[in-house]
């Protein structure tokens, strides 16, 4: 087995009497871009928590190398989980300062790679001295992807690096992504709402929807799976027998389904009287997850 | 190269149809090195391995080919061999898409041959 792969097994884990992951495996192969998407409330934030042992399990397992992350030293060297900050604390309003976090980060992570701190610093232009209430939302994911970066960790988790930031700086994050990446090689995992623009950064997608991984596959081989099928109601429902339809929409007798199914089940379809159209990420994501909210 | 990627079909088919065609116009001509899948990477925001993937497709059909610790090449006679392949592809692209419409509008077989020929007639007097 490859020494570097984190692996969860069978992980539960409830909020009093909530459930919010159900006997959920999760395998993160090292060197790759990972997407996290789901839907507000999925357990995003939960399981990333969970495999980097920031956050308890009901039952089930998360390992690193084998051996369990939970109070391992030695594995959660390796890991980075760079959270969203928040702009108070229990105590009152976050004065804690960005000097105080890049401090702490540089004791935690044995690879932090401080020139590399300092590069980002001024790039973002964030002042060393102010407190982290006195930041704007962007400000403070501006820190937590420089605390990301600069960790150097083999490992990277970014939990939703993209709010508050404005278009330029979110493209610019990108770039630093894959620049960061040609250089380490290093695996990444990075939760976002914003899910097209980020989805031809991700080599791979895991869609969490309700604690369950509905799927861990290729980008390209997820997106290619999917289409979406129009034309005269009649046909469309005559070429989509045999596929997996997840959803209909329909105007008069013109009828537009959205259909699981490539190759040989989709022949009937590319020879028929229809029109049959690509997905992006994003569709494929509201096909599987909207559960009918969209309508 | 593009300004930017759509959405409408699979990235590294772009990449690999982008770099055919430039190939053809001759921005890049045999033997002459082609962008590395970093470069493409940190130009369209793509993933590396995507960027490989659509590169990888033009080394498995000869177009390109890799020259250790350099980069990727040119082939030589790409040009011809890129001219072959959209040939065989263009009945399938453009002719049985053209007679599905056709067919659609209800138009005979002999009402489309006259449209191509006039088509071919006024193309040839430009």
């Amino acid at each position: 087995m490859n020494p570097d792969v984190l692996r969860a097994e069978g992980v539960c884990k409830s909020y009093g009497k909530k459930e919010v992951l159900h006997d959920l495996d999760l395998t993160i192969q090292p060197g790759k871009i990972y997407g996290l998407i789901g839907r507000n409330g999925a357990g995003k934030t939960t399981l990333l928590g969970i495999l980097t042992a920031q956050n308890t399990l009901d039952s089930g397992a998360v390992t690193y190398g084998g051996q369990p992350v939970w109070e391992n030293q030695a594995a959660l060297d390796h890991i980075c989980f760079s959270r969203e900050l928040q702009p108070t604390l229990f105590t009152g309003p976050n004065n804690l300062k960005v000097k105080h976090y890049l401090k702490s980060a540089a004791i935690y992570y044995p690879n932090w790679d401080q020139e590399y701190a300092d590069r980002l610093l001024a790039g973002f232009k964030l002042e060393p001295k102010k407190k982290i209430c006195q930041l704007s939302k962007g400000q403070m994911s501006m820190v937590t992807i420089l605390i990301a970066l600069a960790s150097r960790a083999p490992i990277t988790i970014l939990d939703e690096p993209a709010a508050g930031l404005d278009v330029v700086m979110r493209e610019r994050f990108y770039q630093l992504l894959l620049e960061d990446y040609a250089q380490t090689n290093r695996t990444f995992i990075v939760s976002t709402h914003i899910i097209e623009e980020a989805a031809s950064v991700f080599e791979q997608v895991i869609i969490l929807d309700e604690g369950r991984i509905l799927e861990n596959s290729p980008t390209d081989e997820l997106i290619s799976q999917f289409h979406y099928i129009s034309g005269r109601e009649d046909i469309v429902d005559q070429v989509c027998r045999g596929l997996e339809v997840l959803s209909v929409q329909q105007m008069g007798r013109h009828k537009t389904a959205a259909v699981r199914g490539s190759g040989v089940k989709l022949e009937a379809a590319l020879s028929a009287d229809v029109d049959v159209s690509p997905m992006n990420l994003q569709n494929v994501f509201v096909a599987l997850c909207g559960h009918g909210d969209a309508q | 190269m593009r300004g930017t990627l759509n959405d409408q079909s699979l990235i590294y088919l772009q990449i690999a149809q982008m770099l055919e065609d430039d190939i053809l116009r001759g921005i890049y001509r045999e033997e002459e090195q082609v962008p590395s899948t970093n470069e493409l990477a940190r130009v369209y925001h793509i993933n590396p391995a995507t960027a490989a993937k659509g590169i990888n497709l033009l080394v498995a059909d000869g177009i390109l080919y890799k020259k250790r610790g350099i980069g990727m090449f040119v082939a030589s006679g790409a040009e011809q061999a890129l001219r072959d392949k959209r040939k065989s592809a263009f009945y399938d692209e453009y002719i049985k898409p053209m007679v599905k419409e056709g067919a659609s509008l209800s138009l005979s077989g002999e009402e489309l041959l006259t449209m191509v020929r006039k088509a071919i007639e006024e193309g040839e007097e430009k």
